[in-house]
C-alpha cells in the first residue's frame, strides 16, 4: 500500500533524535503503521483497550506523582516513583502536544516486574496507540503493560 | 520568493535591517538578539513569545494553544511561528538586549551524587558574564551518536555571580535525556561548550522578609547562587533552605552548605531525606520536604518562599506554604517545565 507523504515524514520524525536521544522507533524495521497495527492486535488478544492502559498509567503516575520523587507503595501490589526534569517532551505527530519531563517506574511487588513511562508515553499510547519501536529505550509491549498494569 | 530587505523596529526605537525569509526567531537570533526557546523552533515551548505591533501575519495554529485570550488580544506571537516576509514592529524585553552567545570551556566535573554532577565552564568570548542569581543559561548540545541536529536545554547558574568568568550548572542525568546524556557521557574536560544566556527572573527579591527555600535535585542549583549572592552582599536576613531527596547518597553539597550556615548571619539548611535507611543513623528530617516544612513551622506570616523542582514539587510546596500563610504573591518559583 502507497504510503503518503505525512506518514513518511512523520516515520522520519520518529527515527531522528530532534525531540529525544536516539529517536522512538529503536532498531525496529517496521512502518509506524505496521507497528501501531500489530500493536493494537495484539491489545485485542489481550482484552484491553490503549484507552484503558493510558487510564492505568494516569492513575499510577498521579498517585507517584504525590510522593515528590520518593517512593511509594500503591494498591497494595506496586512501588511507584515518579521523577522530574525540567523541559517539556513533545509530541512526534504533528499536533501541538507538550509533556511535562517525568519518568514514572512502576514496580510490582509479587513479581519484582518492573517498567518506567513517562507522560509522552501516556499520550503515545492514548493518542496514537503507538508503544514505540522494538529497541527503542522506552518501547513499553503491550503484553507487559497488561500483565503489570491489571 | 526572497525578501532582501525587511525592517524589524524594536521597543519603537531599535530598528534593524534584516534579510527577510526566515522565521523571526532565526532572523533575531543572527541580530544577536537570543529570545529563549527550548523546542527550537517548533511551536511547543512556547518561550520565544513577543509582543508584534504590526506586520507578521496571522495567528497560526500551533500558536493558539500556546497563548492565553489576553496574549492573543495583546498582540502576543510565538516568534518561531512569525515570517519574517515585511517590516514589523515588535516590542521585547530590555532584558533580552543584554543577553549573549557564550563559547567556554569545560574546565571540571564533578560527581555530586550517582546521578548529578556539577560542570564548570570557563569563560572565553566573552571573557565574562552579569548574571543575578537564580537566572539560567541554554546550553548548546551538539549534534552526537548520528544525531543531525543538536538541542539547546536550559540550566540554572549554580555559581558565585561575582566570580564572573566562570559558570557553574549541576545538572542531574535524564534516562535518555539528549543533552544529559551528552553532558555525562561525552563532554569532556577541555571541552568546548556554547550557551546564551542569562535568562529568567527567579531572584531573591529586596524585601527584609525571612526567607524560606525548597527544592529537590538539581533544584538546588539557583539556590548555591542565591546564597553566594548573599554572602557577597553581607545579606543578614534570615533564610532557612529545606532540600528534599529520597536516599542519603542523593544529599550533596553539605560542606559547601555548612559553610554558608557559618558564614551568613542567619541561615540554617535542612537537608530531608524521605526514606533513610535505619542502619543510616540518619537523625535528621525524613519524609517529603513538605512534610518537613510543615512540621517544622505553625506559621509563615510575613515570610517569602523560594522554590525550585519539578511541577509535582512545586504544586505540593504552593500548597503548603499557602496554607502557612505566605500569600501566593510572595511564593516564587522556577519551575521544571
Amino acid at each position: 500500500m502507497k504510503r503518503s507523504p505525512s506518514e513518511i515524514k512523520l516515520e522520519q520524525m520518529l527515527r531522528s533524535s530532534k525531540l529525544v536521544a536516539g529517536g522512538f522507533m529503536g532498531n525496529d524495521p517496521r512502518t509506524p503503521e505496521e507497528i501501531i497495527r500489530d500493536d493494537a492486535a495484539a491489545l485485542q488478544r489481550l482484552g484491553r483497550t490503549a484507552a484503558e492502559i493510558a487510564q492505568r498509567m494516569r492513575t499510577l503516575t498521579n498517585t507517584a506523582r504525590a510522593a515528590l520523587g520518593n517512593w511509594v507503595e500503591a494498591e497494595g501490589k506496586y512501588r511507584l516513583r515518579s521523577e522530574e526534569w525540567k523541559g517539556m517532551l513533545i509530541c512526534p505527530w504533528p499536533h501541538p502536544g507538550r509533556f511535562e519531563k517525568r519518568l514514572t517506574a512502576c514496580r510490582r511487588l509479587d513479581t519484582g516486574e518492573e517498567i518506567v513511562w513517562s507522560d509522552l508515553n501516556i499520550h503515545l499510547i492514548e493518542a496514537h496507540g503507538f508503544f514505540e519501536g522494538k529497541g527503542s529505550p522506552f518501547r513499553l509491549e503491550p503484553e507487559t503493560l497488561v500483565r503489570i498494569l491489571f | 520568493m526572497t525578501f532582501e530587505s525587511c525592517q524589524i523596529t524594536i521597543n519603537n526605537s531599535r530598528k534593524q535591517m534584516v534579510r527577510g525569509g526566515k522565521s523571526l526567531l532565526a532572523t533575531l537570533h543572527e541580530q544577536k538578539i537570543f529570545i529563549p526557546t527550548a523546542c527550537g523552533g517548533r511551536a511547543v515551548c512556547g518561550l520565544c513569545k513577543v509582543k508584534v505591533l504590526k506586520g507578521g501575519g496571522p495567528l497560526t495554529s500551533p500558536e493558539k494553544p500556546l497563548l492565553t485570550q489576553q496574549e492573543q488580544a495583546n498582540g502576543f506571537r510565538l516568534a518561531c511561528q512569525v515570517k519574517v516576509q515585511g517590516d514589523l514592529e515588535i516590542e521585547i524585553p530590555d532584558d533580552l538586549f543584554r543577553i549573549r552567545r557564550y563559547r567556554a570551556r569545560c574546565s571540571k566535573i564533578e560527581d555530586l551524587t550517582d546521578d548529578m554532577k556539577r560542570f564548570t565552564f570557563e569563560l572565553e568570548n566573552p571573557k565574562t558574564i552579569d548574571f543575578t542569581a537564580g537566572q539560567y543559561i541554554q546550553l548548546r548540545c551538539p549534534p552526537y551518536n548520528g544525531s543531525r541536529e543538536g538541542v539547546t536545554r536550559s540550566y540554572s547558574i549554580a555559581s558565585n555571580p561575582q566570580e564572573n568568568h566562570h559558570i557553574d550548572l549541576i545538572i542531574r542525568r535524564m534516562p535518555h535525556g539528549i543533552c544529559t546524556t551528552w553532558c555525562f557521557e561525552h563532554l569532556k574536560v577541555k571541552d568546548a561548550v556554547y550557551f546564551t544566556g542569562p535568562y529568567g527572573d527567579f531572584h531573591l527579591r529586596p524585601a527584609d522578609a525571612p526567607k524560606i527555600f525548597i527544592a529537590g535535585g538539581s533544584g538546588i542549583a539557583p539556590f548555591v547562587s542565591i546564597l553566594w549572592q548573599m554572602k557577597n552582599n553581607a545579606d543578614k536576613r534570615k533564610a532557612v533552605f529545606f532540600f528534599g531527596c529520597n536516599r542519603i547518597e542523593d544529599l550533596c553539597l553539605l560542606d559547601e552548605m555548612k559553610r554558608f550556615e557559618q558564614e551568613l548571619a542567619d541561615f540554617h539548611f535542612v537537608p530531608v531525606v524521605a526514606s533513610p535507611s535505619p542502619e543510616s543513623g540518619w537523625k535528621g528530617q525524613t519524609g517529603l520536604v513538605t512534610e518537613a516544612v510543615q512540621r517544622s513551622f505553625q506559621t509563615l506570616r510575613g515570610w517569602e518562599g523560594y522554590l525550585c523542582g519539578g511541577p509535582g514539587m512545586i504544586e505540593a510546596a504552593v500548597r503548603v506554604l499557602a496554607e502557612l500563610g505566605i500569600p501566593q504573591e510572595n511564593i516564587y518559583y522556577d519551575k521544571f517545565a
